[in-house]
């Protein structure tokens, strides 16, 4: 480390550090990844989103009912799995693209704009943002369903499934598909498939959101199915319903008898 | 700052107020002084010749070129300042290969006529910089078949079946126009440009000529026509227009 | 976390069989259906076979992103050049975009690629692109983890004189033996056929991909009714 100051660029002495240290044995601290059932499909007038809703954080869960369908457009939501500030940050970044593309064109947003706005940005970075998703909207051309991985690759589907517990969800998919599903048959068979996963994948786990895109408009289910109430409440900030404070002394002025009006001119706004 | 019109000359990057741009104008009069330079587009292949002007006795044959191959598809000849005419002949060799390394396939005429033009053109928008004082007779042999080209200082191009450039060079049209072009071969094709440089060529001083071509003759690829065929058209030439001259 | 879990953090690739063929008159791509990460099939029904220009496609093999993203550059470069050109772009130039994107990204890139199509210069052409990124035209070629496993059979069936029938005939049997082979490779049979009539594609599903290598047919598909 001594004299890393006086050459100047980079210096990478703690990256020796590190590894000196792994070596040794020593554990670092990773980030934030949503261990995550996620799972699309399309149906006669449109596709389904689901996900369910735990965050982890290694083995903890860190977050009880989290949001993992993401906006996109108002005709695009996209499921995240993989480190939840990446999947936050990429759908986020693609959805203020597609917002300043519709102010300039006038035009909707295409599902495909957005693929390939997500995977050209994922193939940048090589894998290191760590995003896999579930890309699904309804446009002119009709319903879209795509996958997008980390490194950038993208497939077009008619259901699929992503994060740890996909092959829970995928199980049911391949058992329960077909095609020119009704909205109700493909909401259920999207709600077992997240549901699957909750129950038998570690990473995955709480409650079913959906969300069902049609040509005719979005239908977000938040808590859809709510498996998992939370075990304890916040109790802060604490809201006190009308009439639980006693009332101790009432006063009540006149105040025509403290205050006297004057008729005046009125002020000149002439320049 | 005196005198009519003054002022606007100065740069290329300034208009007069009639719309002209006065260095384009000159750049396309320092080519009209030149010796002329002739090319036409035969039905096997292009002919270029060059009328060279004798600017010393004791000036080495063949010492100052006015045609060069670009591509083995593809060549110029150049009318006005020579050394502006190299510089235009780099680009081209440059645009050809990169093209080749780019696209693995020879440069199209239109590609490679399109993007000269575009390369003078940008000396047309500055005023730290001079036009060319060029005109370039593009001719080149490829999947299209034969084309010739002339891309003007102006950065101006257009395909020709011929076209004449320099101080002979309404002459020359006029006497390019009288053949027939779709059924003259480019065997015949040097002698008709040999005749018509002869033609128009101003007696007093004496000129050497430069003929270069691309055709099937020359397997498709640019080449100066070789000197015993140059000897023989300029044979004929001047024997058919002392011919002429004694019909008269 | 388990094998599987582990496995689906791995890049995407394509374990293949991707082939293509000339015939008198065009050329016929071939692509088993198959994309895993690790030991999982994350898509059963993959398109190998992407179009680069109307006439002119591409059967990518390796990484799923850098074949994918190196054929939207090469999509791009062409869809400029034939403007520049007037005219639609050669199969030898898209072979050569493609070959220098693979060539100069060499380190960054798993990509084994053949472009093939027709074009009025040379009619149906093939080009192989291994993944060093050289650039071969051959009459056919084969590429991905299940050519390995049909070399002989395709030196000893391929003609140069097949008829168009012929030819997807032979790309079919070439594909389903390596599947029947490969682990990687597997699924359904995708082909392109390109001549100077257009692009005509072709669907084998799984359960009809032909008997190759002494396996079991698939069972007859009950009758709904």
């Amino acid at each position: 480390m001594a004299g890393a100051s006086q050459q100047g660029g980079f210096a990478f002495d703690l990256c020796k550090r590190n590894e000196f240290f792994e070596a040794k044995g020593v554990k670092h601290p990773g980030f934030t990844k949503t261990g995550t059932t996620i799972a699309g499909i399309i149906f006669k007038d449109g596709v389904v989103l689901g996900a369910d809703t735990r965050s982890t954080a290694g083995t903890t869960v860190a977050d009880k009912n989290c949001e993992k369908i993401h906006y996109i457009a108002p005709n695009i939501y996209c499921c995240g799995a993989g480190t939840a500030a990446d999947t936050e940050n990429v759908t986020g970044m693609v959805a203020s693209q597609l917002e300043l593309h519709r102010y300039a064109t006038g035009a909707q947003s295409r599902v495909v704009t957005a693929m390939t706005l997500l995977k050209g940005h994922l193939f940048k970075y090589q894998g290191h943002v760590s995003a896999a998703l579930v890309l699904g909207g309804v446009d002119f051309r009709g319903p879209h369903l795509f996958t997008v991985y980390p490194h950038g690759s993208t497939d077009s589907l008619p259901y699929c499934t992503m994060g740890s517990g996909s092959l829970n969800a995928m199980a049911v998919f391949e058992s329960g598909y077909k095609d020119d599903l009704t909205r109700e048959e493909a909401m259920d068979l999207v709600a077992r498939a997240i549901r699957s996963g909750i129950m038998n994948d570690l990473g995955s786990g709480s409650n079913v959101d959906l969300c069902i895109i049609t040509k005719d408009g979005v239908e977000y289910l938040r808590n859809h199915e709510y498996l998992q109430a939370k075990t304890y409440e916040r109790q802060f900030p604490q809201k006190f319903a009308s009439g639980s404070v006693p009332v101790v002394r009432e006063r009540i002025y006149d105040i025509k008898k403290v205050v006297t009006v004057v008729e005046g001119e009125p002020m000149d706004m002439e320049a | 700052m005196s005198g009519i019109g003054s002022g606007y000359d100065l740069s290329a990057s300034t208009f007069s107020p009639d719309g002209r741009i006065f260095q384009t104008d000159y750049a396309q009069k320092a080519v009209d002084n030149s010796g002329t330079v002739v090319g036409i587009k035969c039905k096997d292949g292009v002919v270029l010749g060059a009328e060279k002007l004798i600017i010393s006795k004791m000036l080495e044959e063949n010492s100052n070129r006015r045609t060069f191959p670009v591509d083995r598809h593809a060549g110029v000849a150049v009318a006005g300042v020579a050394a502006d005419g190299r510089s235009i002949v780099s680009r081209a060799m440059a645009e050809a290969n990169n093209y080749k390394n780019f696209y693995g396939d020879p440069i199209p005429g239109h590609v490679l006529a399109e993007r000269l033009g575009s390369f003078v053109h940008l000396f047309n928008l500055y005023s730290s910089v001079r036009p060319y004082g060029v005109c370039t007779l593009l001719a080149t042999y490829g999947k299209e078949g034969p084309q010739l080209y002339l891309v003007e200082p102006s950065g101006t191009t257009h395909r020709y079946f011929g076209t004449a450039v320099g101080k002979g060079r309404q002459g020359a049209k006029n006497e390019i126009e009288k053949l027939k072009l779709e059924e003259l071969s480019c065997q015949e094709g040097i002698k008709a440009v040999a005749k018509i440089l002869h033609q128009v060529h101003d007696e007093e001083k004496g000129f050497e000529m430069e003929l270069a071509w691309i055709c099937d003759e020359s397997k498709r690829q640019f080449q100066r026509v070789p000197q015993p065929l140059v000897d023989a058209a300029e044979a004929a030439a001047k024997a058919a227009l002392e011919a002429e001259d004694m019909d008269d | 976390m388990d094998g599987t879990m582990q496995d689906l953090a791995l890049p995407v690739s394509m374990g293949t069989t991707i082939m293509a063929a000339s015939f008198d008159g065009g050329v016929v791509m071939g692509a088993d259906s198959r994309t895993s990460t690790g030991a999982y099939i994350a898509n059963r029904v993959t398109d190998k076979i992407t179009p680069l220009t109307d006439s002119i496609y591409i059967c990518r093999s390796g990484s799923a992103a850098d074949t994918q993203n190196l054929s939207r550059y090469v999509q791009l470069f062409l869809e400029q050049h034939s403007m520049e050109l007037g005219d639609e772009a050669e199969v030898k130039t898209a072979a050569k975009l493609a070959q220098m994107m693979a060539y100069q990204n060499k380190n960054m890139l798993q990509a084994g690629l053949i472009v093939a199509g027709w074009d009025r210069h040379e009619g149906g052409s093939v080009y192989a692109i291994p993944l060093g990124g050289t650039l071969v035209r051959t009459p056919f070629t084969i590429g991905g983890s299940g050519s390995a496993y049909i070399y002989g059979l395709c030196d000893k069936l391929w003609r140069p004189d097949m008829s168009e029938a012929d030819c997807q005939a032979f790309v079919v049997k070439a594909v389903s033996h390596a599947m029947a082979r490969d682990g990687s490779s597997g699924g359904c049979i995708r082909t392109v056929t390109i001549s100077k009539d257009g692009v005509k594609r072709n669907f084998i599903p799984g359960d009809s991909v032909p008997v190759a290598a002494g396996e079991l047919p698939a069972p007859v598909r009950a009758v709904q009714a």
